[in-house]
């Protein structure tokens, strides 16, 4: 290329000299001084480089992610919760009905304080769904949905209507309610939905609740919430920046939320609530022959439509009932088995030939060690005179079973009775099982840092003192005599939609002579069968036939020290006599038990005049109700 | 020439065709390259503008007029203009008065003046014309400038990026600012002089700041941090950066790019249409614009150290910095290192006023150059 600068030909060239020198100057002083740009630029330049290659190079992923995230959005398609049915004839017990419910756009209201106060005044919304409302609009994303009034009146929906043009972001939508049919009657076995905490929604992100979802906070409710929830589906859009659907990318239908089928049995379930007539107490029945719980009734018992209806609040009346209708108390309630403990004690002492069949006692109404010291008195002042096994049995002989306890130690009480269930959870698939007592030496150093001495173990025989059941542990107990030795862990599921649930054998308890099972069923027959039996009250010889035993628990805190070896036994029984707990276990009928019975009702008095009916008549119900299947 | 044989040309094959072409364009190497640049713009625009056909045409129709009108430019000798270029000065001080007392109100930041059958930014034009009156003004005796001269230059720069401050539009004031004292820097004006300025303003602009209300205040630090405004501004940077960044080496595709498609870049068809090209061109599409980019500034600078007067010399580089800074200014921004400006990318951003000017200023750089036989 020619250099036309260079060429002396130039047209300037006609310049004077000193222009051409000032010239040659000035182009020197034009490229020094465009080199100082040039070098500022590319310092500035080489920024953007670096800046440039970050971007694309290094940060790639992240930025191909966050585009993805810009331009992609699942929204969740939640399947409709399952139903809760009976397993025997199919009938629905949890349903989901349809409501309407009042909801806010956050992010399409301008003023939302002002919004909320208007509603409030016009249609009225809880203070306590203002207050959590406030908790989340300052706390998370606006770009949700939020509910004002769950399962909206007819009235409610008026006022809305009336008002509508001065909210436009607020609408009725309709959703799913749960309702419990019957609902006071299945209360404890089903429990209720809440709406979703923060600390649940993280514990299951994977789910993708949505802020208002509502789950199982109790009952059945509760422990099938992954099934009864379903499998979330999804839809994948492409969304624009105003988050307007472009296309759908892919769907993925939810599947079906599954339906359980209850073990329950209507009838019996309702003949124990109306029987129990709301005193505080339980009943629990279960087929002994695979655990299937047939009716479970804690009462006083609430109605859980309340509570699925209610976002938060209005449960307080509940909560503060002093009766506890909340508290399940067949399989939370912990009481002393009292006299119904005699039977598996009988079995202890036969087992460990410390007693059998043909040994009798003089009762002479009450126990003393080696014949001095502290008098333990049985439940008759005059006694029982003498007594052998099954008299001690049908009558229930304290004194009989003082000297059979005195006899065995602690130790081996707990390792016998242990694999009747006694002391541990049964594993029933409900939440918040109690574990009962089955007490320890090490239990009660523990529990109240004293020893355990000899006079514990001696209440220890007519199911005082430390030990405490469950009525469904002691329903499952009942249930190892019926089968003579299979312990079965009880379910109240029988099915999940057509899937049958197993019935679990946990244990088979075996002792030396298969022949006691028998004779202890034979004892139990004549608690009810025998003129002298203390359930001789309920006989009536057109009836199945039952084995069944009464009892009657003081209860007593166990942190309390005068009950012990201290105190006259006679006094603690006069002064809490009035607090005495009605207590029958049974099963029927014989031969073929299929109905194992536990009935407790607190300051019943007595299990024979109170409890023992009840027991009666299920077992018999239900007999009927299987001879008119077959 | 008079170094080679007689028959140097006549030896060459093609070459009555080749005069003729580069006897209308004088520089092919600038002009094709240009031409390269604004047929990629197009390119670009169809796909940034939601392929929207008007607005390429319209693009189109301001590309072809300027590229007329910088071919027309470019056939005069570079000395023609120079008392022209002086006195436009004038005509943008006019501009901007004009602007200023009667405002546009559709537009906070970019004052517009319509003339009816076309509408244009006097910002955008003052930003090109003043550093060529300057440079014109300095250089009109070919000697270095006096200090008389280089104080009243300063003083015609300050006043005009002081009414551009007044729009109110402190970004485009601070450009326009460094655009017409590049003429004065790069006649020797002398750096000591700088340095001063600065220790000075260093030291006064705590106390200028003081003495700003709260509301100039608050203008000049979202100016300074966009993050300030996480919703606005921030937001903006975010989703250009992400724009670039997920168009990794290759890009997404030509008409793919999600951010750009879905309409998450800001303003994707001017200001940030390079977030655009990186998106769906990737690196490769950046590294390409810039060596097209390259071949243009390498040529203006080219044909300015070889001008035989100290006008064409100064003017010329004056447009090949600030075609430069331009594009540094606009990368810059859309890669989200500087605070957000008004400033499009040379030749490629939608808008006629600036694609114009440009092509304008190189019709001037061309014509800068003499007209050889090769």
């Amino acid at each position: 290329m020619v250099n036309d600068t260079e060429s002396p030909l130039s047209p300037l060239s006609m310049l004077h000299i000193s222009d051409l020198q000032s010239q040659e100057s000035s182009l020197k002083g034009l490229k020094r001084r465009s080199k100082i740009i040039m070098v500022f630029l590319f310092i500035i330049s080489l920024a953007s480089v670096i800046q440039i290659l970050n971007l694309t190079v290094i940060d790639q992923e992240n930025y191909v992610t966050e585009s993805e995230k810009n331009r992609i959005v699942r929204i969740p398609v939640y399947p409709s919760r399952g139903l809760i049915a009976l397993s025997n004839d199919n009938s629905v017990i949890v349903e989901n009905i349809v409501s309407q419910k009042l909801t806010i756009s956050l992010n399409s209201t301008e003023d939302v304080v002002s919004t909320i106060s208007d509603i409030q005044k016009s249609i009225g919304i809880s203070q306590e769904v203002i207050q959590s409302f406030f908790n989340v609009t300052s706390s998370s994303s606006r770009n949700i949905n939020l509910t004002l009034i769950d399962d909206m009146t007819e009235e409610q929906v008026a006022k809305y209507l009336l008002h509508k043009e001065r909210w436009p972001s607020v609408n009725i939508d309709a959703y799913l309610k749960r309702y419990v049919i019957n609902g006071p009657l299945f209360a404890h076995v089903i429990g209720y939905t809440g709406a979703i905490s923060s600390q649940e929604r993280q514990d299951v992100e994977e789910y993708r609740y949505l802020i208002d979802s509502r789950i199982g906070k109790s009952g059945l409710e509760k422990t099938y919430e992954n099934e009864l929830r379903g499998k979330i589906g999804y839809r994948t859009l492409e969304v624009d920046v105003h988050g307007k659907e472009v296309r759908e990318l892919e769907k993925v239908l939810p599947s079906k939320a599954k339906n359980i089928f209850l073990s329950l049995d209507k009838e019996l379930q309702e003949l124990a609530r109306r029987e129990l007539k709301g005193r505080k107490g339980a009943v629990v029945a279960l087929d002994p022959n695979n655990g299937y719980v047939k009716a479970l009734v804690s009462s006083p018992d609430y109605d859980p439509n309340i509570l699925n209806e209610t976002a938060k609040g209005d449960i307080k009346f509940l909560i503060s009932d002093t009766d506890a209708p909340f508290f399940n108390r067949a399989i939370s309630g912990n009481y002393p088995p009292a006299s119904t403990l005699k039977p598996f004690l009988a079995l202890l002492g036969l087992e460990n030939g410390l007693i059998d069949w043909n040994i009798k006692i003089e009762d002479k109404g009450f126990f003393q060690i080696n014949g001095e010291g502290r008098k333990y008195r049985g439940w008759k002042p005059e006694g029982h005179g003498a007594v052998d096994l099954k008299k001690a049995i049908v009558e229930s002989s304290d004194v009989y079973f003082y000297e059979l306890a005195f006899k065995t130690t602690v130790d081996k009480i707990y390792s016998f009775l242990k694999p009747f269930g006694f002391g541990k959870k049964t594993g029933i698939n409900l939440v918040g099982e109690g574990e009962g007592v089955l007490p320890t030496r090490n239990w009660k150093l523990g529990m109240t840092g004293d020893a355990w001495y000899v006079g514990d173990t001696i209440n220890l025989g007519i199911g005082q003192g430390y030990i405490t059941t469950t009525p469904l542990q002691l329903a499952v107990a009942v249930s190892v005599l019926a089968t003579k030795g299979k312990v079965y862990k009880p379910s109240l599921v029988e099915r999940i939609d057509d899937s049958f649930v197993e019935p679990i054998l946990l244990n088979q308890v075996r002792i030396k002579d298969e022949k006691n099972w028998n004779k202890i069923e034979e004892s139990m027959i004549s608690v009810i069968n025998s003129w002298n039996g203390t359930a001789h009250n309920i006989y009536n010889k057109e009836d199945v036939l039952i084995a069944g035993k009464t009892g009657t628990a003081q209860i007593k805190s166990l942190t309390e020290e005068n009950l012990s070896v201290q105190e006259e036994y006679e006094d603690v029984r006069r002064d809490i006599m009035k607090r005495d707990h009605a207590i029958f276990i049974g099963y029927g009928p014989i031969p073929n038990p299929n109905l194992a019975v536990v009935v407790v009702i607190e300051n019943g008095e007595s299990g024979s005049a109170v409890a023992a009916p009840i027991a009666k008549l299920l077992i018999n119900n239900y007999q009927r109700k299987q001879d008119s299947d077959v | 020439m008079s170094n080679r044989p007689l028959d140097y040309n006549l030896n060459k094959p093609f070459s009555s065709s080749r005069f003729s072409l580069s006897l209308i364009f004088k520089d092919n190497i600038l002009v094709f390259s240009v031409l390269v640049v604004l047929g990629f713009g197009l390119f670009m625009l169809y796909s940034a503008s939601g392929q929207s056909e008007s607005m390429v045409l319209r693009q189109l129709a301001y590309a072809v007029l300027g590229f007329l009108g910088m071919l027309i430019i470019a056939q005069l000798s570079s000395v023609a203009y120079q008392n022209i270029l002086i006195n436009l000065y004038w005509i943008g001080l006019i501009m901007l008065i004009y602007v200023l007392i009667f405002p546009d109100d559709s537009q906070v930041t970019k004052r517009w003046i319509d003339l009816g059958l076309f509408s244009f930014q006097p910002s955008e034009v003052i930003r090109l014309i003043l550093p060529l009156s300057i440079a014109a003004f300095l250089t009109r005796k070919e000697l270095k400038p006096k200090y008389s001269e280089w104080f009243i230059s300063l003083m015609a720069v300050l006043l005009v990026s002081f009414l551009i401050y007044k729009q109110p539009d402190l970004g485009t004031a601070l450009i326009v600012f460094a655009s017409g004292f590049l003429p004065i820097f790069l006649t020797g004006f002398p750096v000591l002089i700088i340095i001063l300025s600065l220790i000075l303003i260093g030291i006064f602009s705590p106390f200028i700041y003081a003495g700003l209300s709260l509301y100039q205040q608050q203008r000049i630090m979202t100016f300074f941090d966009p993050n300030a405004d996480p919703l606005g501004t921030g937001w903006n940077i975010a989703q250009s950066k992400t724009a670039i960044g997920s168009g990794g080496y290759f890009g997404k595709g030509y008409l793919s790019g999600t951010q750009s498609q879905l309409d998450f870049i800001p303003e994707s068809h001017s200001d940030f249409i390079f977030a655009v090209i990186a998106e769906e061109l990737g690196l490769l599409g950046i590294i390409l614009l810039f060596l097209a980019y390259a071949i243009i500034i390498y040529r203006i600078f080219f044909i300015a150290f070889r001008s035989e007067t100290i006008f064409g010399r100064l003017a010329s580089a004056s447009i090949g910095f600030i075609f430069l800074i331009f594009i540094l200014i606009n990368i810059s921004m859309v890669v989200g290192i500087i605070p957000v400006v008004g400033v499009p990318l040379p030749l490629v951003s939608q808008g006629g006023t600036s694609l114009a000017t440009h092509l304008l200023a190189f019709g001037f750089v061309l014509s800068v150059k003499k007209r050889s036989g090769w």
